[in-house]
């Protein structure tokens, strides 16, 4: 079952903020990216490791460094406690399923380790859609 | 009284196709010599559990080097290789492992090896089965595209943590929390060698057409594949298999494209199906 936008925008933030591995090395975690899940599109700002602003409505011109996109079904699959194979991760999915990563690239690899944490707290978070 | 491990470390110098090469190993156990390669970017460490699994050392000599450029093994001392580029060839790697076995006098030994390292097993049972019991390919397949990447040590990144990060949903997320991260680890401290040997391991092996010549009952070939490897998935590496004269094909429920290093436990109820089904046909 979809979680509700708002409740889950609040406790996404709650995990991160919270979270003791991305706080270990969070320091400079800062950059803005979009969740697209084609029901769904978040876009999340983040600034030294905390969720700075959780945009559950964004307009056309709303900027971000970067994006991933995949359908619905693919989001429920990432947010469940233990995902199947192949939606286990943003390179496993990006290279088996439907998830496409677009934008700048180089803002995803540069924060890629806490970015990476920070997905996975999708699995206690749940999604909306 | 200090607890020490029963595995040991050496070095040895061999000379490979004119590079000088000083290469650290470490080892335990006695009996068949079983060649453990690690996976590409990482280091030895990645067989720790091998190398003090008790039931296992009790009837196999366990060697795991560390390839040049990784680990305590040195880029080649007499080449300035500084200067050019590092991209791993077949040959160059194949000839690498030959001279290592020839160097240490190992007697018909079984080759394993992961990811590129599985890789590569498939090339030792195409050019030299003479010189092998037997190989065991894991996280493996004819072909591999797709990760010789500019990601890997691009100046703009903190390379060492695309490169463990860009390799962590290469495991299962069943597979322990602390090997996980210890992997995450190896992965921070190989980034200078990762992309070259993943031009080996995406673009210069490709099997693809050579699968037939490879024989399976001279030189046993038994695969093995994790079911949360996106890179080779479980699929690719069967249909590997089938095409190899006498190939086995192996499954891993639950565990990923490290799984020596990611969940021990779990890989060596496989390891040790794969070196039963080797006793089976070459008696060692």
């Amino acid at each position: 079952m979809a979680v509700e936008i708002k409740s889950w925008a609040n406790k996404f933030k709650s995990l991160t903020d919270n979270d003791q591995t991305i706080a270990a090395m969070g320091k400079y975690y800062t950059c803005t990216y979009m969740w697209d899940m084609t029901d769904r599109k978040v876009i999340i700002d983040m600034h030294d490791g905390k969720v700075k602003h959780i945009n559950i409505n964004p307009a056309p011109m709303d900027a971000y460094d970067f994006a991933l996109r995949a359908s619905a079904q693919t989001w429920r699959e990432f947010g469940q406690p233990v995902p199947r194979p192949m939606f286990h991760g943003i390179w496993a999915a990006s290279f088996r399923q439907d998830l496409k990563l677009e934008g700048n690239l180089l803002v995803l690899m540069q924060n890629l380790r806490n970015f990476t944490v920070q997905f996975e707290l999708l699995r206690k978070s749940g999604v909306p859609v | 009284m200090a607890r020490h491990s029963p595995v040991t470390g050496r070095y040895v110098t061999i000379d490979v196709d004119g590079m000088e090469y000083k290469v650290f190993y470490l080892h335990n156990g006695r009996g068949t010599p079983l060649l453990c390669q690690h996976t590409a970017g990482c280091h030895n460490h990645q067989w720790r559990g091998l190398l003090e699994d008790e039931e296992i050392t009790k009837n196999y000599n366990v060697i795991a080097y560390d390839l040049p450029r990784h680990g305590k093994s040195d880029p080649p001392h007499n080449s300035e290789w500084w200067k050019t580029e590092y991209k791993l060839t077949a040959e160059h790697y194949v000839n690498f492992i030959v001279k290592l076995a020839d160097a240490l006098g190992l007697k018909d030994p079984i080759f394993m090896g992961s990811s590129f390292g599985g890789n590569v097993a498939l090339q030792l049972a195409l050019r030299r089965p003479d010189r092998f019991r037997a190989v065991i390919p894991v996280e493996a397949a004819d072909h591999a595209p797709g990760f010789f990447l500019d990601w890997w040590r691009h100046p703009h990144a903190n390379a060492a943590q695309v490169c463990a990060s860009g390799v962590w949903d290469l495991m299962a997320p069943q597979s322990p929390e602390m090997d996980r991260w210890l992997t995450w680890f190896y992965y921070t401290q190989g980034s200078e060698a990762f992309k070259g040997d993943l031009y080996f391991y995406s673009v210069e092996h490709d099997l693809r057409e050579e699968l037939e010549h490879i024989d399976g009952r001279k030189c046993p070939v038994v695969m093995m594949t994790g079911t949360y490897d996106y890179l080779t998935p479980p699929d690719v590496t069967e249909n590997t298999a089938r095409r190899i004269k006498g190939g086995v094909y192996i499954e891993m429920n639950d565990i990923g494209h490290f799984p020596m290093s990611e969940n021990y436990p779990v890989f060596r109820i496989y390891l040790k199906e794969a070196l039963r089904i080797i006793r089976e046909r070459t008696g060692g």
